[in-house]
């Protein structure tokens, strides 16, 4: 998968980052006005939903992406998040302000350590080492009972405040849905910052040419177990916002088929691209809540969409949108 | 005796029960451009790859300035001072050429000034895939070089250029690393090449040194001519 379209930008320079930047607090604005516009609590709850799988996407895309690996398993890092909020909230004495930034460190800490070894091979072997730990998570919520629920779930009281705010913000769907909004915008700022970085950079080039990496002088596991843990990182704060948001967690969030949707969104949206993941997934939501109110198999149907994206629109959605507009530019020019 | 500044000891590479590499000695003194030559399956990029730290299981000594690199890693080599180029062109095709010499100089500059000699300025900041094999082929050079490295081993830096732009390489080449001090050990089937620029020239023969000479005592050798060269290189 080429990443020219991130790669063969100019040197880091303040101008590109001054206009994401400006692109980005357009877009925050927007995402606050939106709910004055939504009347139906019920579209905005699914849109708030639809976010936090926008996160999870962007957290699958932004692996691919920045390292080339698919993973089969990213949910083990959205169920984590959730459930470590959960269970250190119904477990611990501690209090939110501690527990939401322990949500995100936990799984990044485990991604970097399970990232050290996984990230050694690649492919295939990658996803499949994936998907198998993401499955022995997914089995100890199922077989812990007594501890998270099984598959019952977990419920997750709240306290009432939290930094000064009071926790009913988190489940008010316009509230909730700027909330998780303006938290995909930051995350993509960050990310667009990060693939510009002297990091960023060295790890194209790892995903570009391992071997000629090592041969002008870096290390490549560490990069790469790095990336891996920001993405999980990323993944769980899209957990913590659906924990927080639904009071409740169960182990359907650490299913493979979670997992899957978040690659099909990323796939479809365009992984290559920053922005691809979450357009995908909104594009998937969308498709769902209208195919299924169509038809029982509207699985099929997104099964095909796939089929069709991955072999015509390689590069995905905006992928697409995005070359079309260059050769278009190309045509005018000539 | 001055320490060389490259030197190999009794390296030996097995691929199953083929030897590619018989205890082979090689030292390069500082500063000198050594050609290594020899027929198709000499050992020529297996010893490229020992030296380099490319190599799986081998045997031997690596030694650089006297100190023993044998154990480090490629990357270690390369910031002890080693750098090496492919003979299949190795380069970072989504990056844009200064993005990956920029890279490639970690924070140590000198990335105008390479651009400028290997003539990769102007190139633009598309992807390096979108240049011409020989452009790229230079880009691979030039990530060798970036840096002014102590060491570099060159494998087949001309392949697959024209006659023409083989021994533009070889003169800029030759006039780089000799105002540089960069001590040279180089492959290459051109023989005009070789025979231009290196000091001396080490001959490979069934993964065995056959001789080692200036480039008029090999090019005068029976064993080398009956072995490798041929007739018409008297």
């Amino acid at each position: 998968m080429s990443v020219q379209a991130a790669t063969s930008l100019p040197a880091p320079a303040a101008r590109p980052a001054a206009i994401a930047f400006g692109i980005a607090l357009a877009a925050a604005v927007v995402g606050i006005v939106l709910p004055l516009l939504v009347a139906s609590p019920v579209t905005l709850s699914l849109a708030t939903q639809g976010l936090t799988n926008a996160i999870l996407a962007t957290s699958v895309g932004f692996l691919i992406r920045q390292s080339g690996f698919v993973s089969f398993g990213h949910a083990t890092f959205f169920g984590m998040g959730a459930y470590v909020t959960g269970l250190l909230l119904k477990h611990t004495g501690l209090a939110l302000e501690a527990i939401l930034p322990l949500a995100i460190a936990l799984p990044a800490a485990l991604a970097f350590v399970v990232g050290l070894v996984v990230v050694r091979v690649s492919g295939v072997a990658f996803s499949m080492l994936t998907l198998a730990v993401a499955q022995v998570f997914y089995e100890i919520v199922v077989k812990w009972r007594d501890f998270a629920g099984g598959d019952d779930g977990l419920s997750v009281t709240l306290p009432p405040r939290v930094f000064g705010l009071p926790t009913t913000l988190f489940q008010e769907p316009g509230d909730m849905f700027r909330i998780v909004w303006v938290t995909l915008v930051v995350i993509l700022f960050l990310l667009f910052l990060l693939a510009r970085s002297r990091f960023g950079r060295l790890c194209f080039a790892i995903k570009d040419n391992e071997e000629r990496a090592r041969f002008i002088g870096y290390r490549t596991l560490m990069p790469r177990a790095l990336v891996f843990a920001i993405s999980a990182a990323i993944g769980s704060i899209g957990g913590v916002l659906f924990v927080l948001y639904n009071g409740f967690v169960s182990p359907d969030v650490l299913h493979w088929t979670m997992s899957g949707s978040a690659l099909v969104m990323a796939i479809i949206g365009g992984a290559e691209f920053l922005i691809g993941p979450a357009i995908g997934a909104v594009v998937f939501l969308a498709a769902k809540d209208k195919l299924g109110d169509i038809t029982e198999h509207w699985q099929a149907i997104i099964g095909f969409t796939l089929i069709l994206v991955t072999v015509r629109w390689p590069h995905g959605l905006v992928g697409t949108i995005w070359h079309w507009i260059r050769r278009r530019g190309r045509g005018g020019r000539a | 005796m001055t320490t060389p500044a490259l030197q190999g000891i009794g390296l030996s590479r097995h691929y199953g029960g083929f030897a590619a590499l018989r205890n082979v000695d090689i030292a390069v003194p500082a500063g000198e451009i050594r050609g290594l030559i020899g027929p198709n399956g000499a050992g020529k990029s297996t010893l490229i790859d020992v030296l380099s730290g490319r190599a799986g299981k081998w045997s031997g000594q690596v030694l650089m300035a006297g100190t023993d690199v044998s154990r480090h890693s490629p990357q270690m080599r390369r910031r002890h001072g080693m750098a090496r180029s492919f003979q299949r062109t190795s380069i970072f095709p989504n990056l844009a050429v200064r993005e990956q010499l920029e890279l490639a100089a970690h924070h140590g500059g000198g990335v105008d000034e390479v651009l400028e000699q290997l003539k990769l300025d102007g190139l633009g900041t598309g992807p390096a895939s979108e240049l011409s094999y020989g452009d790229q082929r230079r880009l691979d050079l030039a990530l060798a070089l970036i840096g002014r490295p102590r060491v570099l081993l060159l494998d087949e830096p001309a392949a697959g250029l024209t006659v023409q732009e083989s021994l533009d390489l070889a003169r800029l080449l030759r006039d780089l690393v000799k105002s540089w001090g960069v001590t040279v050990l180089l492959v290459e089937h051109d023989m005009e090449v070789v025979f231009s620029i290196c000091d001396r020239i080490t001959v490979l023969h069934l993964g065995e040194r056959l001789m080692e000479g200036t480039p008029d005592e090999v090019r005068r050798s029976p064993e080398v001519v009956t072995a490798y060269l041929g007739r018409s290189a008297h």
